[in-house]
């Protein structure tokens, strides 16, 4: 199974039922081309970094998506989303393989809250001080 | 405070991804970007961050995806 990141930003002046129409539209978009959505993640207003439309800035959203190879059909949605304008910009990034190799878990349903359950003292393993490199550098010279 | 003995301070030259075992670098992550890419907004080569060449391949993709979605700007002025 492979895993991905959909990244969307709106247009900031559209209205609060727009914002919910236009995210439920992407994620049953995802879901009938054989995506699952995992988790979503609103990031709300934020400031683009650079004017896009002359916009100063947009709203954010985050879906962190599942779904098998060939059913899944992202060019599909992201066709879509293209058509519409009050969709500024959208990235989707396959993440799987790189977690893979980083050792990193795949994201879950909830936020990632690592450990710490019930009660339970959280067993920090292994108290390990960041020791700073032995001796790599050698600052004293002349 | 350290006058006449040394003008810049030395910055340790060691892959920072490396030292601190990171393995995927999240275009999420502007604050971490920040980092590699000063003023002008330029991704920060090698020879000045001392990255390795595994990993500034890594940041630089997750530079550019950032710059996409306008977490980070392309140019600064």
């Amino acid at each position: 199974m492979r895993t991905y990141e959909m990244m969307y930003i709106l247009d900031p002046r559209v209205s609060e039922e727009e914002e919910k129409a236009i995210q439920s539209d992407v994620k049953d978009l995802l879901t009938t081309n054989g995506g699952k959505i995992v988790r979503e993640e609103p990031w709300g207003r934020r400031k683009l970094a650079y004017e896009i439309n002359k916009l100063k800035e947009g709203k954010y959203t985050l879906l962190y998506l599942a779904g098998e190879a060939g059913v899944l059909k992202i060019e599909e949605v992201e066709y879509r989303m293209r058509q519409n304008d009050n969709i500024l910009r959208y990235l989707t990034v396959r993440t799987d393989e790189d977690y893979k190799r980083a050792g990193m878990p795949l994201p879950t349903e909830t936020p990632e809250e690592p450990a710490e359950v019930e009660g339970e003292e959280p067993v920090e393993p292994e108290t390990q001080a960041p020791s700073t490199e032995k001796g790599i550098e050698k600052d004293e010279e002349e | 405070m350290a006058r006449g003995k040394r003008v810049f301070f030395r910055r340790r030259k060691v892959c920072k991804f490396c030292a601190d075992h990171i393995e995927y670098i999240d275009y999420k992550d502007v604050k971490l970007l920040q980092q590699f890419v000063p003023e002008r907004a330029k991704i920060l080569p090698r020879r000045i961050s001392g990255t390795c060449a595994r990993h500034q391949r890594i940041l630089q993709r997750a530079i550019k995806r950032a710059r996409h979605v306008a977490l980070l700007p392309f140019i600064t002025d």
